[in-house]
Parts: C-alpha cells; structure tokens; sequence
C-alpha cells in the first residue's frame, strides 16, 4: 500500500519561503535567545541583538566588558568560584541559573549554557555562551521556596513544641524545667540570652510578707553576668509586664531608659537591642515570667550580617511560639511542684515520725537532745544547736554538723559560744520571745552583728550559712530551751515548709523534754530520800557476819520502797527485818521510812516477830501509811542460833547450810495494811547452825516479767547452793550477778546473816 | 572511619619528595589542581583531598557544628598530615582554605613547612578602613542567593547527589559534576566562608609564606592580598598576570612557577 503523499511544509506563501532562505546572521541576531561569546577571561567579543535588547545594552558597551561583570553580586561569586572552573575542567555547563543586571539596574534572571572552544593543544580560544530568559520561571521557583521555608519554618517551631513537651515530661524539679525552658525557648528564636525567674514560694497566712513575692533566678543562659545582675535588679518590678499574660517585646528605647536606665545601660554594652518577656503561668496564676535578650548573640564565631537596630523584634509566630511555651512551662512546674510537696510531705511525716520513735527511746534530757541533733543532720539542715534551760543555766547539750570536716568548728562553738539573755542572738530572740525566729538569707553584716566576739564571727563565716530558723521549745508556759538549725550554700535556704517542720519537732521535744526535766527531778530527790532512809551499814555483832545490799531498778524515774534493817537487842539478841512497800515512787520511799522507823521504836521491849507484826498492823490506820507492804521479820540469838521468823505476806527467807539451800517454811499472814483478818500473825521457829547463813530479800531478786515466781526461786535456791560460800558478802554479790542482771524492773533489798563460831 | 576515606586523599609523587598537601576552595573539589599537580609529581609527594562535604568525600561523616567554624576544617587537614605521617609539609591553600593553612600551622607548630596562598581573603565583609570587597549587604544578597538555590548552585545538581539510574538522560544532562554539593552543606560552607574573620590570626604566621595575588580577582582583589602580606611576618607576596580567582586553572604554569620560585 503506497504511503499518502505528504506536501513540503516549506512549500508555503512567498514570505515564508524568503525568510527561510534568509542568512544565518539574521537568525543569529534575532534568535529567541541570548548568544554570547567572550574570551576565556570573560571579555565579550560578540552578542546578538536579542542579547543586547534583554540587557538594555547596546552591542559597543557590551564589547570589552567582562560577563561576569554583569552579574549580580551572587552570581559574580558563582562565576568565579563555580562557572569558570567548570568550563576549564569538562569544557562545558549546562543550565545554570543567574541574574544578568540589565542597564536600568533590574535583573534578568535567566539560564545559560555555554560551551569553551579550545585549540588543538587543549588551550582555551573562546566561551560560547547561550542565554534564556526565565523570568516565570525564577517567579514560579521563588514562590515554591517561600511556601517550602514557611513549612520548614513551621515545622521546626512544631519541633521545638514537641521537644519542649518531651524534655519537661522528664523534669523532676523546677529547676528542670527552668532549664529545659531557657535552652530550648532561646534556641528557637535565635536569642542571644534566656532567663527564667519565679515568684518565691509563699507560706499561706503569713502576714509579714510583701504583696508581691519576691523573684527567683532559676535558670539563665548566654547572659552576661553584668547584664544579668540589671536584669536581675530590675526584676521584680518587671512583674507588671506578665500580668496581662501577653508576650511582650522591650525594645531598649527611651521608655526602659526612663524606667530602667541601669538595665538599657548594661544592655547596650552587651550590644542587645530588646527584652522579650514571656509568662510562665498555671491556669490564670502567674508563676513567674522566661526573659530573652535579642541582639549580637557570639554564638559563633562568624559575622552578623543583620545590621544593628534589626536584631530586637521577633516574628509573630516565634511569639505565638513563646506563649506557648511559657504556659507547657507553667504545667510542667504546677506538677513538678505538686511532686515535690507530696514527697516533701512524705519526708517530714517520716522525719517526724523518727523523731517521735527515737525521743521515746531515750533516757534522758540530754541523750534526747543528742539523738536529735543526730536525725535533724543532714535531713533538715546542716548545723543543728540544741540549747536547754536548766536549774543551773543555759546549757548546750548538742551541736551537730553534717560535714565532718566542719565538725570542729562547731565544737568550738558549742564550747563557746553559748548565747546569753539579752544578746542580739536570734537563738536568744526566740527564747525571750516564745516565737520562731527565721532568718531567710544570712548576710555576713548580719553575722557580725549577730556573733560575740570576732572568733565566734570566724567560725559562723567559715561555716558559709545561708539561712537560720531558731525554735523556742515552750511547755506550759515555761522556756525550756531553743533549737537552731541552718543550712549553708549547699542545701541553699529553708522553705517555709522546713520552717513548719522545725516547729512540729520543737513542740514534740518540748513535751519530751518537759516530762523528762519533771522525771529527773522527781527521780533525784526519791533517790535521796530513800538513801537517807535507808539504814546505815549494819552494825557488828559477836557471833554473827552480816551484809546488806540495795539496789535501785535501773529505770532511773523509779524509786523502791525496799528495805532492811539489822537491830542489836538488849540481852545479846539481834532483830532482822527485810520488807518491800507496794509502788516505785516517792511515796513508797517515804513510807518504808517510817515503817523502818516504827518498828525499831517497837523492839523496845524485845517482841517476837509475830508480835512485831500483830502490832504493825493494829497501829498501821493510826499511822495513816497510804500504801501496804509486805515483811519479814526475824529474832536471831547469836549464841545458840535460836532463830523466830514471821511473814506479813513476804516471801520465805533462804537458809544456806553446808552445800545446801532451801526456803524456810513461814507460813506468810496478810500484807501490813491489808484488811484485817481472824489469823493471827505465826511464827516459824528452829535454829541457824554454825556457818549456816540467813538470807532475807525482797521480790526484785526473783521476779521478772518472763518467768513466773516459782521459777524465781528455784534459780535464786540453785544460784545459792553453787555459790558454794558461807561469807555473806560474796554470797550477796554472787546472787546479785547472777540474778538482778543489767535491767532491773524492781528495786533489790538483800540482807545474810551468818552465824560464826 | 579513616580520615583517607572521609576526606578521599589521594597521595601521588615520590614517597621520598618534600609533601605538598593541596586544599581546594569553596565551590569544586580537589579537581581544581588538576593542572598544577603534574608540576610537582617528580619531586614531591603530592596529596590532595576534598573538604568533608564537598566532592567525592564522606557525607556522613558532615558535622554542622564541627564545620560551623574554619577550625573544623583546619583540625581535618592536622589529621591527614598525621595520618600520612608527614612533617615539614608545603601547605597549597586557595582561597578560603589559605586561612584553614593558618589555623592548622597555628596549633600544630613544626608540622608545617611553608604555606602557599592563592588568592587567600582573611576577611571579605568590608569593615571600617579595611577592605575585604564586599560590603555587607553584598554578602547578605551572596547567601540569600544561595539561601534561595536560584543560582543553581547546587539545585542542579541535586540529582545527581541522589543518583537517578532511572533517568540516565537526566544524569547525562547534569554535567556539573566537579562542583556537586549536598545543597545544605554548600550552604553553611558558604556562610563559614564569606562570614569568617580571620585577620588577627595572620600575624602569628611563623611559617614562610608566599601570597598568590590574581589581577582583576573579583573575590580578593589585590588590597586584600597585600594587606594578608603585610600582616603575615616576612610573607612574600607575587603578583600574577592570571585573571579571575582560579589562577591554578586559568594560567597553571604561571602558577607553578611561582611556587617553584619560592619554595626554592
């Protein structure tokens, strides 16, 4: 199948066919683009008309000059750096974007190609260059970098956001958060500097506070300190500018000048041109406000190009950007705060809960003070004093430091430095007063007014204190003392909610230490009466070895009313006597005295024991004794070993003889002072042997809260027979060691009697 | 990862010549010595490398903030002298990389023999009665030019960068190839280089130096050039016939001869 005849498109009207036979000149001046050619330098030595017209250049200008001359200043640097050593290295460059500056001085942009025409040696002759104009093009690829630096932009400030929520969900404190804040806040805006200050925290109902809390530096960076102390200074008044909860730009202008002159001086000198203030709020509390600095950053060590007065403004989106930065920040410490006081809580109540566990274990005032000042150090301050009022003045039962290395110092200064009445101490401003003293931040002008003498100023400087709360411990109305605590630069100053603390342990120690001062006293003087009470050693009688013993109970608060008594009769005959009145205080002391009193005023007329006894209890409602006893009495004939015994509810005296022990059998009548009965006091009658011994003693020795009395007197029946002895001393201590041990509940009353030949 | 690789040196000549260690400018790669080089090869141990984040050299191993300072560059070229064992080294440094031969020379004393700087600018933005050729706001539209990709800097040569096996007429097309950068890199190398501010290093060259000026160099004209001879103690300072910036392209035996003239 033959193909269809196709006509010669050329084969047109007569014009057509003339201007496709034109010359190739005609098509090289009038060609749709640029045509260009120049020496290897760049000289132009030819442009077509189309070339010309674009750059608004006629043909003899162009002739001479360099390419790269016309070029914008980028492209001229492209030129040189990019285009000509192309051309020398592959001979050629294909679609290269430039600006050609036209005549007028508008730019062309366009693309270029261009080939190097080298001789047979490889030397370059000539760069032919061909040039298209594209200007919609440039437009088109202008507008698609604009949208794809907003979206960059975009994205990174959504990144910044989501770093910033990722960073503060692992802040575990407000200076965390501080510094998550002030990195990441600045990095994101280019600023040259960031701080965060917040508003102190405030104890509830205190009346003695400014209205407007005082301001905290938590966190800054990339401030100069010099710009950072006018910042500072200028702090607390800036607080108006967070108030309607907007970001605020400060340009240094006439109106900071006006109201901060030191401030927009020190910033001119680090070359910033504007504060931008951002507020950390929580809901619609304000916690305090994130300050950055705009101006010359030095970050790096290149040069800002952006001329000066350029640098202090901040796009809106960056400051919508702050905004929210500011409220994550406010969040984050709302919770990080919340965190702390429940752990903070938690750690008082234990504190606290130490404190109680340990005071009740101690024995007394001054074990109590020194355990104290043990738990105060390290877990509530770092220097804890503890000074108490005694009958015999001040006195500085403890002084504790947690550094052992400062432990010396406060030696010396709880060796000298005890605060007198009067002085401007504020340990003894407390105690006059009956209130807290807190000094929030110690100043070294403060020490000096505050200390004695210039060693006591050494030593408190030394110690690099921050901050001081005295305590007065207080009970029913009476000054007992005042506990200090402080804490150096380490721990940093005590919250309020330390301050709390220390007042909850003074007032468990006052009681503590109210009771133990009542105890004391009462426990010295029962002691002293009942060693008055108690008789003198027994005298010698021919014929017999005697030895007594008393023990206190070791609980040092308690007092017994054990006793004994040895009481030569008229006629050679001696009266053994070993009792025990009911109770450990100081009445049962008082009454063994009398009842030792009244029945030595009854051997007058040498009784038998029974009837000491009959007679005890016939004038005991007479004597108006308040408590009952119990009794043993004994008449001994040293000469022929005659022994009478009798038992007002006592236990059975031990007869140690040759190797063997055993109670003797005196059937006990009631207590002295029980309700009368129709039995008459008996007596047990029989006779002690030669080198036999005679023990009476009271319940102490055979009592104990583990075993039962039985058990008592087996061991005290087995502990007499391994004595082995018949000397009434040893067989006293031996028992005594084996029996009373360190702790005793009751008090001990011991008396042996051996008769010698 | 080896510093050979890293920076893909290339060591040629005599094992036993003085070493003359080449570093390209902003813009190409170590191709740039291409015609120089032969001159040195018979009695020198030649090394040349690209600058990490230019050329063939390991993009991985690019670290904005290592490279957001000279300093990161001048610490590469230390490495690779040590690397090869090489003493009393010949440092060739065109344009920027002259002041990388200085931060290098300045920390590693002894490592150096002489440095060689074509067409070297310690500062370009002009400031106060200095003259570095650009003004400011020169510089600012430089780097918003290339911020922009406009110039097709590396825009263009973007995909070759990536590789495309798919469209080898694209490739084919794209025949930029002795200048290709990642576009991000040839950015911040831009900035480091035309925002550096290298003045107060220079008078404490204590190497021979010889200054290479072009004439009519666009990028450091001749004030630029005396003022680096002048605070460089005892530098010797050669003027070129050589046009442009490239003196080692544009007019290599010119070039060589001078080196040889002053290394001798």
């Amino acid at each position: 199948m033959d193909e269809p005849r196709r006509s010669d498109p050329r084969e047109g009207p007569a014009g057509l066919r003339r201007l496709l036979e034109d010359d190739p000149a005609d098509l090289y001046e009038n060609a749709p683009c640029g045509y260009f050619s120049a020496l290897p330098d760049g000289q132009l030595v030819k442009a077509n008309r189309t070339f010309c017209e674009w750059t608004g250049r006629p043909l003899g200008e162009l002739i001479g000059t360099r390419f790269q001359a016309l070029l914008s200043v980028g492209g001229r640097v492209f030129y040189e750096t990019h285009l000509a050593p192309l051309l020398r290295m592959q001979g050629m460059v294909r679609e290269v974007a430039l600006d050609v500056v036209r005549a007028d001085g508008s730019m062309l942009p366009c693309l270029l190609n261009a080939v190097e025409v080298r001789d047979d040696r490889g030397a370059p002759l000539l760069v032919r260059a061909t040039v298209f104009e594209a200007t919609s093009r440039r437009r088109y690829e202008r507008a698609l970098l604009a949208a794809q630096r907003a979206a960059a932009e975009s994205e990174r400030r959504a990144h910044t956001l989501q770093q910033v929520v990722s960073e503060l969900s692992a802040a575990s404190s407000a200076r965390d958060v501080a510094e998550v804040i002030v990195r990441r806040s600045r990095e994101a805006v280019g600023a040259s500097g960031a701080a965060l200050w917040l508003a102190a925290e405030r104890r509830a109902n205190r009346r003695d506070e400014a209205s407007v809390p005082p301001l905290e530096l938590v966190a800054s960076d990339g401030i100069p300190a010099g710009l950072l102390e006018a910042m500072e200074a200028a702090a607390l008044g800036g607080a108006e500018l967070v108030r309607d909860g907007g970001v605020h730009t400060v340009p240094r202008g006439a109106g900071l000048r006006a109201v901060w002159p030191g401030l927009a001086d020190a910033m001119a000198e680090a070359e910033q041109e504007a504060l931008v203030v951002v507020p950390v709020d929580a809901d619609t509390r304000h916690l305090g406000a994130l300050v950055l600095l705009l101006g010359v950053t030095g970050d790096s060590g290149l040069i800002d190009l952006t001329p000066p007065g350029n640098r202090g403004s901040l796009v809106q989106a960056d400051a919508d950007l702050l905004a929210t930065v500011g409220r994550q920040a406010g969040q984050a410490l709302e919770r990080v705060r919340l965190f702390e006081e429940t752990a903070r809580a938690a750690e008082r109540s234990a504190f606290l809960l130490d404190a109680a566990r340990l005071m009740a274990a101690a024995g007394d005032v001054v074990e109590t003070a020194e355990r104290l000042a043990e738990l105060a150090v390290p877990r509530l301050g770092d220097l804890c004093v503890i000074d108490l009022a005694t009958e015999h003045g001040l006195t500085r039962p403890a002084a504790r430091h947690g550094d052992p290395a400062r432990r010396a110092l406060v030696t010396e200064l709880e060796e000298r430095h005890l605060p007198q009445r009067g002085a401007p101490h504020p340990s003894a401003k407390a105690m006059q007063e009956g209130r807290t003293v807190w000094i929030r931040e110690i100043t070294d002008r403060w020490l000096a007014e505050v200390t004695a003498d210039p060693r006591h100023l050494e030593v408190a400087r030394t110690l690099d204190l921050v901050s001081m709360v005295c305590v007065p411990l207080v009970a029913g109305g009476r000054s007992l003392g005042v506990i200090t605590l402080c804490s150096d630069r380490r721990r940093g100053p005590f919250t309020p909610a330390d301050v709390e603390v220390a007042e909850q342990l003074a007032l468990q120690v006052s009681q503590v230490v109210d009771k133990a001062q009542r105890l004391e006293l009462e426990t010295r003087t029962s002691h002293t009466l009942q060693g008055i009470l108690l008789p003198p050693p027994p005298p010698p009688v021919p014929g017999l070895a005697a030895a007594v013993r008393y023990l206190p109970a070791s609980r040092g608060a308690d007092v017994g009313g054990d006793f004994y008594d040895v009481v030569p009769l008229s006629g050679g005959q001696v009266a053994l006597a070993a009792g025990d009145v009911v109770g450990h205080d100081i009445t049962a002391a008082a009454v063994m005295g009398q009842l030792r009193s009244v029945h030595r005023a009854l051997l007058g007329d040498r009784p038998p024991p029974s009837a000491v006894i009959d007679r005890l209890q016939a004038v005991w409602p007479l004597l108006g004794l308040p408590r009952m006893a119990t009794a043993l009495f004994a008449v001994l004939d040293p000469a022929t070993g005659g022994l009478r015994v009798a038992s007002a509810g006592h236990l059975p005296p031990l007869l140690v003889t040759g190797g063997a022990a055993e109670l003797l059998d005196v059937r006990p009548t009631r207590m002295l002072g029980a309700p009368p009965a129709p039995v008459p006091a008996v007596e047990w009658d029989g006779v002690l042997a030669l080198g036999a011994t005679l023990l009476l003693y009271t319940d102490g020795l055979v009592e104990s809260r583990d075993a039962d009395l039985d058990e008592g007197l087996a061991a005290l029946i087995d502990a007499a027979v391994r004595a082995g002895t018949t000397d009434p001393d040893e067989l006293c201590d031996r028992l005594l060691a084996e029996l009373a041990g360190g702790v005793r509940a009751d008090d001990v009353a011991l008396l042996a009697i051996t008769r010698r030949p | 990862m080896s510093v050979i690789a890293r920076n893909r040196v290339r060591v040629s000549g005599v094992d036993d010549g003085r070493p003359m260690v080449f570093a390209h400018g902003f813009g190409c790669d170590q191709e740039m010595w291409r015609l120089v080089v032969p001159a040195f090869e018979p009695d020198h141990r030649v090394v040349l490398f690209d600058h990490v984040g230019s050329g063939r050299s390991d993009l991985s191993a690019y670290d904005p903030v290592k490279y957001n300072a000279l300093d990161g560059y001048a610490d590469d070229v230390v490495e690779i002298c040590r690397e090869l064992g090489l003493d009393d080294v010949v440092f060739v440094g065109h344009s920027v990389s002259a002041m990388m031969g200085v931060l290098a020379a300045a920390r590693t004393p002894g490592l150096f023999g002489a440095l060689v700087m074509v067409g070297p600018n310690p500062r370009y933005v002009d400031d106060g009665d200095y003259t570095g050729g650009f003004s400011r706001e020169d510089i600012a539209a430089l780097l918003e030019s290339l911020d922009s990709n406009h110039l097709g800097w590396s825009a263009a040569m973007a995909p070759v960068i990536m590789g495309n096996p798919d469209r080898p007429e694209l490739t084919a097309e794209l025949t930029n190839s002795f200048c290709r950068t990642d576009p991000d890199i040839a950015r911040q190398f831009a900035r480091v280089t035309f925002l550096s501010d290298n003045r107060a290093d220079l008078p404490g060259v204590r190497v021979p130096t010889l200054v290479l000026q072009c004439s009519d160099d666009a990028i450091a004209p001749e004030p630029v050039g005396r003022y680096v001879h002048a605070q460089v103690p005892g530098s010797v300072f050669t003027q070129l016939a050589a046009t442009g910036h490239c003196p080692h392209l544009s007019a290599p035996e010119e070039t060589v001869a001078a080196i040889r003239a002053f290394l001798e």
